[in-house]
Order: structure tokens, then C-alpha cells, then sequence
């Protein structure tokens, strides 16, 4: 037996020349199963909410009070919550599915060698560093719909003096440094988790694995609630840049 | 760019997956929370609205109970009212009629009392009469010599009266 640890996922199959990994077919279905289940559950909404209805209840409103009390109450919070309520719960059920017995189990035969079929969606980089390209450059478009394009602009380059154009090139360097962290804190992680638990599987299979999957789980959970928080507060950091110039001026 | 490809990203498979991405909170946004929000919020209004009417209607029951004994006690007030104007009303009239009665009766008696006396001097007189006529009979019948009438009369009356 050999362990095969690779950065990037595998590839499946191709359709046409776009060639499917099983990370992405797996997002693909996860995905379908996520909108299926809201949008059915949307639709048939009851006004005494019985078992299921109750949870998603609570997780909504949970999840919409929380954004509240972040960015505060009123339109921004509208706006923003689908993005980071969805990001919250695509996050937490792809990572929670991994523990989905049996799975790790199944693989394809393909060019001679075996193909995992199933991986952490999460442990797939470009995955993840789409989506943290979405939160950032959301929280920029949100940045420069607050204090406008030009001022925004001034906040990186400025020509004042010397340290204030070194701040400048900090910021820029931070506003870069947030996909850098934020994309590869879940990604890593998750790839960390991945590759854990398949070293301990190799090394002892039965009950010495188990502590690092409780803390497995454990962090399925608190990367989920950290990528979509750090979005939310980005993004109430860029709300907040007008109160900010607001201050200065006073 | 070795970095990249040992991470897998590929221009394809990103756009693949933003477009993935966005579908699914597209999707999640319009047809599951918006349509949940808005179903919460009206179940929000509904309970809401429900607790108000239940709030008002204990007070308004509660206004009618009071009003119900305001009107209980004044309707007893009245009554009692009602009941001593009643009482007065027949006590005075009782006296009243008790006084009439009694002026009646003392009336009639007074009259029974004067018609007797007029009664008894007119029987008198009449007595008086007859016994003169039958004195001057006896007398005539004694005597057997009729004088003139009239003036046996006068002595016989002045015998009697005196």
C-alpha cells in the first residue's frame, strides 16, 4: 500500500477538453443537494415548523442576527448575508461530508493508476481561492461604494510624505496579504485534515484514528464559521471606512 | 507558476467553480432565504398582530365586566330608590287615607248627631203636639163643654209650657 499525497486533486475524467476533478464533481453535487434541499424546504415552509423547518429556522435567523450584529442592522446587512450565510453552510457541509463512512474507500482505475474518487471539496485550492477572491473583492467593491473610487484609490497611494506612502504600500500589501490568508487558512486545514487522517489510517487503522477525526470535525466546524466571520468583518471594515474619514476630518 | 500548477489551478476549473459558486448563491439567495425571510417575517407580523388582539380583547372584557357591575350597583341603587319612594308614597297615602277616613266618619257622625237631634225635638214637638190635641180631647170629653177652641189651645199650652 502507498499513500499518494498530491497539493492539487485529481482528475476524473474529462468532458470535452475540460477536465473534471473529483473535488469539483463532488462541489457540483454538493451544490445540487444544498439547493435542492433549501428550495424545497423554502417551498414547503409550514407555519407550526416541525423537525427540519425548526433547524433551518434557527440557522437562518442565527446566521442573520449574527451578520446584524456585525455590520449592523439595515441594507448592508441584507446584502451581505446571502453571500457569507452561503459561503457558512457550503463551507460546513463539504467539510462535513467527508465523515460520510465508506468513501474514502472508493476509488477509479484510470492511466494505469488508481483515482481517489471522493476528497475534501475544501482541499481544493482553486475552490477555495475563488471563493476568497469573491469576499475580498467584494469587500473592495464595498470599500469604493462607501468613500468612492478616487479616495479609495488615495488610501494606497499616497504622496504626502514618506511614511505616509510606505502606510500606503502597507495597506496595498495587507488588502494582497488577505486572499494569502484567508484563501490558505481553510485550505490548509482542510488538506492538513485530509492528509491526517490518511497517515493514521496507514499507520493504525482501528480507534487511533478516531481522536483526529473528532478534531477533524472540530475544525470542519470552526473554518466554516472563521472563513465566513472574517468575510463578514472585512466587509464591515470597508462599511465602517466612512466613519473612519468622517473622524479624520473632525 | 510551478506553484500553481502543483496547487491545481487551471483557468478552466476556477471559472468552473466561480460559476458553480455563484449559481448556488444565487440560487440559495432568491429561492431559499428570500422566500424564508419573508415567510418568517409574515409568521412574525401574524403572531404579533394575534397577541395584540388577544391584549385587547382581555381589556376590553374586562372594561365590559366593570361596566357590567357599574350598572349592576346602580340598577340595585335605583331599585333601592325606587322601592323607599314606594314605601313613603303608600305610608303617606295610608295616613292620608286614614285621616280622610277618619274626617269622614268624625263628618257623618257630627251629621247622624244633628239629624237625631233635629229628629228628636221635631218628635218632640209633634209629641207635643198630639198630647195637647189629646189633652184637650181628655179635657173636652171631661169637662164636656167644647170652648172655644183656640183658647182651650192657648191654656193648654201655657199649662204645658210651664
Amino acid at each position: 500500500m502507498n499513500l499518494d499525497i498530491s497539493l492539487s486533486s485529481d482528475i476524473l475524467f474529462n468532458i470535452g477538453n475540460f477536465p473534471v476533478s473529483n473535488t469539483f464533481f463532488w462541489t457540483v453535487i454538493t451544490s445540487i443537494f444544498l439547493m435542492s434541499v433549501f428550495v424545497l424546504s423554502a417551498r414547503k415552509m409550514k407555519s407550526v415548523p416541525g423537525g427540519f423547518q425548526n433547524f433551518l429556522e434557527m440557522l437562518l435567523e442565527g446566521a442573520y442576527s449574527f451578520v446584524e450584529s456585525v455590520v449592523g442592522p439595515g441594507k448592508a446587512a441584507k446584502r451581505i448575508f446571502p453571500l457569507v450565510a452561503t459561503m457558512f453552510i457550503f463551507i460546513l457541509f463539504s467539510n462535513l461530508i467527508v465523515y460520510i463512512p465508506g468513501q474514502s474507500a472508493v476509488s477509479l482505475y484510470r492511466d494505469g493508476g488508481s483515482v481517489a474518487v471522493f476528497r475534501a471539496i475544501m482541499s481544493d485550492y482553486s475552490l477555495v481561492l475563488v471563493m476568497t477572491l469573491i469576499a475580498v473583492i467584494t469587500t473592495q467593491i464595498v470599500a469604493i461604494a462607501v468613500v468612492g473610487p478616487f479616495k479609495y484609490l488615495g488610501k494606497f497611494i499616497n504622496l504626502k510624505g514618506p511614511l505616509d506612502f510606505f502606510l500606503g504600500i502597507m495597506d496595498l500589501v495587507g488588502e494582497i496579504a488577505k486572499i494569502v490568508s484567508l484563501s490558505f487558512r481553510l485550505f490548509g486545514n482542510i488538506f492538513a485534515g485530509e492528509v491526517l487522517g490518511m497517515v493514521m489510517l496507514f499507520l493504525a487503522p482501528f480507534f487511533v484514528p478516531l481522536p483526529f477525526m473528532f478534531l477533524g470535525l472540530l475544525t470542519a466546524v470552526v473554518q466554516a464559521f472563521v472563513f465566513a466571520v472574517l468575510t463578514l468583518v472585512f466587509v464591515s471594515m470597508s462599511l465602517e471606512l466612512k466613519e473612519a474619514e468622517e473622524s479624520k476630518q473632525i | 507558476m510551478e506553484l500553481f500548477q502543483a496547487l491545481g489551478l487551471n483557468g478552466k476549473i476556477l471559472l468552473a467553480q466561480f460559476v458553480n459558486f455563484a449559481v448556488l448563491v444565487f440560487v440559495l439567495w432568491r429561492f431559499a432565504y428570500k422566500p424564508i425571510f419573508k415567510f418568517l417575517e409574515e409568521r412574525r407580523q401574524k403572531i404579533e398582530d394575534g397577541i395584540k388582539n388577544a391584549e385587547q380583547a382581555t381589556q376590553k372584557l374586562i372594561e365590559i365586566s366593570e361596566k357590567e357591575k357599574e350598572v349592576i350597583i346602580e340598577a340595585k341603587k335605583e331599585a333601592l330608590n325606587l322601592i323607599n319612594e314606594a314605601k313613603e308614597n303608600a305610608e303617606k297615602r295610608g295616613n292620608e287615607m286614614i285621616k280622610k277616613a277618619q274626617e269622614e266618619a268624625s263628618l257623618v257622625i257630627v251629621k247622624e248627631r244633628e239629624k237625631f237631634n233635629q229628629e228628636k225635638t221635631e218628635m218632640f214637638k209633634e209629641m207635643k203636639n198630639n198630647l195637647s190635641e189629646l189633652v184637650v180631647l181628655a179635657v173636652e170629653k171631661v169637662i164636656e163643654e167644647k170652648m172655644s177652641g183656640e183658647k182651650d189651645e192657648e191654656i193648654i199650652k201655657k199649662a204645658l209650657n210651664n
